[in-house]
């Protein structure tokens, strides 16, 4: 059963704030895909406390560094499952987990961080390992 | 780090990477680890060789991208495991080993060798066969009267317990007289015997066996504490 919505909000806002897209419908990830031109970063957003909570750390300060991707969004999983659903479909080949991040150049998946890597991680570990694909798939800003 | 469970300890939500002294190696998300098992969530099990892949191509794989989960639930005897990693640092032979900490993990074969123990691994392995599948007194009984029948006809045959794919539940029950086969675990019982495949003694682990008589009597009925559903029939399973 999905957790109440009021209680995911601050955990919407915490990327949202950042300036991360929320896509929550299946064609508003089409949408979001179909600009495929240079690069592009999705965080599958979640719940679970023992990875979600240094994810979305993660990202913000990952945002913070040189270079980094042109467009940034997030769908999140167990509340928009229409929108995850389709998300995945773009890395069918990749197992699902949550949180996890993809970070698309011109359409193709370059870098992926599953679960695995953030459980139990600070958000400055997280962090370095998305700036060190940013490093080396996207330009300065 | 991170953990809501405290109490449930320190890999509670961390996906590990558990190897087997079978074929099997699994990866999943830890949700604890009890005396007797590691209890893990949507687990995927990988045999070695299966698909031309050997355990170590399997771990390299999983540790890049994760698995595709098989498994809600799985729980993975602690005699059987001979390594727990996270899989963030499974590849990595410095890393730690969480196996090590518990006293009843299975030694690798190897080491059993070294150390001349092969004698006392099988000791222990009997002798903790009976954690894994327990028959009640009236199953006892109701077994023994059909395998000395059936013994007649086949020397040496024994109760086969073990699972199958298959049932409303995802996983149904197999029972049926046999032989003792590689590798299967015995549970010695006055009459006969108990066998059991590596594969099932996972599932299995923990299962009552027992047998009701008479007019509302079901015959023979399995408990299984790992089970999450069970259909209404009682023939299958989830975990």
């Amino acid at each position: 059963m999905p957790y109440d919505p009021t209680l995911v909000q601050p955990m919407r806002d915490e990327l949202v704030q950042a300036g991360v897209q929320e896509l929550r419908s299946g064609s508003d990830v089409e949408n979001w895909m179909k600009q495929n031109k240079g690069t592009a970063l999705l965080v599958i957003n979640s719940v679970c406390g023992c990875a979600a909570g240094m994810a979305r750390p993660g990202v913000r300060l990952a945002l913070k560094h040189g270079k980094k991707p042109d467009r940034v969004a997030t769908v999140f999983a167990g509340q928009d499952t229409e929108a995850t659903q389709k998300a995945r479909s773009y890395f069918a080949d990749v197992p699902p987990s949550s949180p996890s991040m993809a970070l698309f150049k011109d359409g193709e998946l370059v870098h992926f961080v599953p679960r695995h890597m953030i459980e139990d991680r600070s958000a400055q570990a997280v962090a370095q390992s998305l700036t060190a694909a940013f490093d080396q798939f996207c330009a300065a800003k | 780090m991170g953990t809501f469970h405290d109490d449930k300890g320190e890999l509670h939500g961390i996906t590990v990477a558990v190897d087997t002294r079978g074929k099997e190696i699994l990866v999943g998300r830890c949700d604890t680890i009890t005396n007797t098992a590691i209890i893990l969530n949507d687990a995927d099990v990988h045999e070695d060789g299966a698909g031309g892949k050997s355990k170590a191509d399997y771990l390299k794989r999983a540790a890049m991208f994760g698995v595709f989960k098989k498994h809600d639930r799985v729980a993975v005897p602690l005699d059987e495991v001979t390594s727990i990693k996270r899989l963030s640092e499974a590849s990595d032979p410095s890393a730690r080993d969480y196996a090590e900490g518990f006293a009843h993990a299975a030694p690798a074969p190897a080491a059993a060798k070294a150390e001349g123990a092969t004698a006392t691994a099988t000791a222990t392995k009997t002798e903790t066969a009976k954690q894994v599948v327990e028959l009640t007194e009236s199953a006892q009984a109701e077994v023994k009267r059909l395998v000395e029948a059936e013994a007649k006809a086949k020397p040496g045959v024994g109760l086969r317990l073990g699972v199958k794919g298959g049932g409303c539940s995802g996983l149904s029950y197999k029972l049926e007289f046999d032989t003792k086969k590689d590798g299967d675990t015995v549970i010695p019982y006055p009459g006969f015997s108990v066998f059991l495949d590596k594969k099932s003694t996972i599932y299995l682990r923990g299962v009552k066996l027992d047998h009701q008589k008479g007019l509302a009597g079901k015959g023979f009925v399995f408990h299984n504490p790992n089970a999450t559903n069970t259909c209404g029939c009682g023939e299958s399973f989830s975990v």
